[in-house]
């Protein structure tokens, strides 16, 4: 479960996130819809740990990620976040010159864990246990994104951020990554998730729209022309 | 924790997979300092410097006194090294100067042994060109300390003579005289009794061969590190930050990758060694203990592994630096090669700094590539005394700022 309270974040001068709330159950998935530059990846940045807000609250499972609560300057528990999210960045944080196992090694310190997982765990829904010995320089896009994903949910965390995980992939690939998403949420997993895709948004049990540094929930069934007007 | 030794054997895996590449662009790159190397040496392999002035004398009369003189002075050890005499005519002697056959000529008048004998001094004249040379200005110098020396002589007996005779010792004068004639023979004119020998080099305190090797060194150190790219290259932003969030902070990634380095620059060095080492053991012996004069010992290996070890993180620290702050393989190794020529040359690695213009010097010497210099040569002769306190605490300074700056640039650029 996820509580987001008023959290606010700026990059100098310019304010990026203002007040932004909401909050997201077990087994939900939130999609964040909004125009380029609108602040949806500072928002996953936040929740992910990587961006310190400037104000604001976020609990995971009732505890507390960040917050500025009690001595009034914000103060994050990188051990509380790490532990509760999974977070998909845009950009795939692998290491181009090392085999895609190498590179989960990395996440996943304990080599019998790995194992298993590429056997019969979430590894092996994505498929990398058919091409884990590849470099990782010389996979396809939506190989890497894989990957990502895969080193997103080392620890199975109960929570999931990923911004625009789909971009720049083809059909094929969009559709393994929501079915993927599927199981995830079946069980029992919060996704917190940055799209464009209708696919994705398909998956969405609550909508908000960014604008402004702002967020605004809409109809979670609003697609086309209708959720463009939105943004 | 487990988290960072995890990164740390990453990055260690990917200079494994990376290396051999990195050494083969350095044995390449050996192999083109190799060659110029064996081509400088080439073109420098000639006789030492013989500097050989050929004076010509003109003696007013040819008398057996004159010619014991001339002879005399000839052998000379000062003179006999630099001075070749040519007994000429008068006519013939003008001739050869104008003709710059000669670097002076000397014309001695008639009675000139007799003459110095009995006090009446006759003039001797030397004739130099109008546009003197280096064997001209040479010879002059030479006749200076010469006269020099005459008069103390002359005044010596002269004093001895007048003293004998205020004292009523007339009868002991001639024995005086042979008493200072023989002194001034022992001691005044044999100039090693005198003078201490000092050798005086451009290089220090080093050999002209220890200091290029010195240099060397460090100049391939700098430039192996345009092979170095792909080891120290900056990481994925995304990868960064998600080795962040997993504990491994910037700091502690910046040290990983530099290890890295370190460690690649470390192979680098030893594989540059053993061939080097190799090759000398293929030449023969007198130049193998030219380059290597034999300092062995504990104490010397020990200097030698100390500063092998300072001299490569203080390189690999700053490598480290030029790659954070170019921020792109092409900036960074564009960056290394034109840093690396302008920072030796300017502490005199390629050109002894004595003969550079006093400005560059006073800035050649603030540069670590001077310190460093002086570090390898330290390493190549084995000697303590090469490496001092002060040369140490700059290397460290050195590194230590290097290594701030790069963390900085990188969590800068992040």
């Amino acid at each position: 479960m996820i509580t987001v309270t008023d959290i606010t974040s700026a990059y100098g001068r310019k304010q990026i996130l203002r007040g932004v709330s909401f909050t997201a159950q077990r087994g939900e998935c939130i999609g964040i819809v909004g125009a380029n530059g609108c602040g949806k990846s500072t928002l996953l940045s936040v929740l992910a740990g990587t961006l310190k807000p400037s104000a604001g609250q976020v609990l995971y499972y009732g505890r507390k990620a960040w917050s500025d609560e009690e001595t009034g300057r914000m103060r994050g528990d990188r051990e509380v976040i790490r532990k509760m999210t999974g977070y998909v960045p845009q950009e795939n944080p692998l290491i181009p010159e090392l085999s895609v196992y190498d590179n989960l090694r990395l996440w996943y310190p304990d080599k019998r864990t790995l194992q298993q997982e590429m056997e019969q765990g979430f590894l092996h829904l994505l498929g990398i246990g058919e091409f884990h010995k590849k470099k990782v320089s010389k996979l396809s896009g939506g190989m890497k994104k894989r990957v990502s994903i895969g080193i997103a949910m080392a620890g199975m965390p109960p929570v999931l951020l990923m911004d625009e995980p789909s971009a720049a992939l083809d059909l094929l690939c969009k559709e393994d990554i929501r079915r993927y998403l599927q199981v995830y949420l079946e069980r029992k997993g919060t996704v917190v998730i940055t799209t464009h895709e209708e696919s994705e948004l398909a998956l969405c049990d609550k909508l908000y729209v960014m604008k402004d540094g702002r967020l605004r929930q809409v109809d979670s069934g609003l697609r086309g022309e209708a959720l463009t007007d939105k943004l | 924790m487990k988290q960072r030794i995890c990164y740390l054997y990453m990055e260690i895996r990917k200079t494994c997979k990376i290396i051999p590449r990195v050494i083969l662009q350095a044995v390449l790159l050996m192999a083109v300092i190799g060659l110029l190397v064996v081509g400088g040496i080439g073109s420098m392999k000639r006789d030492p410097l013989a500097v050989s002035v050929d004076i010509a004398v003109a003696a007013g009369e040819d008398n057996i006194m004159t010619r014991m003189a001339l002879g005399y002075v000839e052998n000379m050890e000062s003179v006999s090294h630099l001075c070749h005499f040519l007994q000429v005519t008068e006519e013939e002697g003008f001739r050869m100067l104008k003709k710059g056959q000669v670097a002076a000529l000397i014309l001695l008048p008639e009675q000139l042994v007799e003459g110095i004998m009995n006090g009446t001094n006759p003039q001797v004249t030397v004739y130099f060109p109008k546009n003197a040379g280096l064997e001209t200005m040479l010879f002059g110098e030479l006749t200076k300390a010469g006269e020099g020396l005459l008069r103390v002589a002359q005044a010596q007996i002269y004093g001895a003579g007048d003293t004998a005779v205020e004292y009523g010792l007339t009868e002991s004068i001639s024995q005086m005289e042979g008493e200072i004639d023989s002194y001034n023979l022992a001691f005044a004119l044999d100039r090693l009794a005198l003078f201490e020998a000092e050798q005086v080099s451009v290089f220090g305190a080093l050999s002209i061969v220890h200091f290029y090797m010195a240099s060397g060194i460090v100049f391939f150190l700098l430039l192996a590190g345009m092979a170095l790219y792909p080891v120290v290259q900056r990481e994925p932003a995304a990868f960064s930050l998600q080795m962040e969030r997993q504990g491994a902070g910037i700091v502690w990634q910046c040290f990983c990758q530099w290890f890295c380095g370190l460690v690649c620059m470390g192979l680098l060095a030893a594989i540059a060694w053993a061939a080097f080492s190799t090759a000398v053991r293929c030449m023969p012996d007198s130049v193998a203990r030219q380059l290597f004069p034999g300092q062995s010992g504990g104490a010397a290996i020990g200097l030698r592994i100390g500063t092998a070890a300072l001299i490569l993180i203080t390189v690999t620290t700053f490598l480290y630096m030029l790659y954070s702050l170019a921020g792109s393989r092409t900036g960074g190794v564009l960056c290394i090669f034109l840093l690396s020529v302008v920072m030796v040359y300017l502490s005199g690695g390629l050109v002894p700094s004595l003969f550079l213009p006093e400005p560059v010097q006073a800035a050649g010497e603030r540069l670590p590539t001077a310190y460093l210099i002086q570090a390898a040569g330290a390493f190549v002769t084995g000697r303590e005394e090469m490496l001092g306190g002060q040369c140490l605490l700059r290397l460290c300074i050195y590194t230590a700022v290097s290594g701030a700056v790069a963390c900085f640039m990188r969590c800068k650029v992040r």
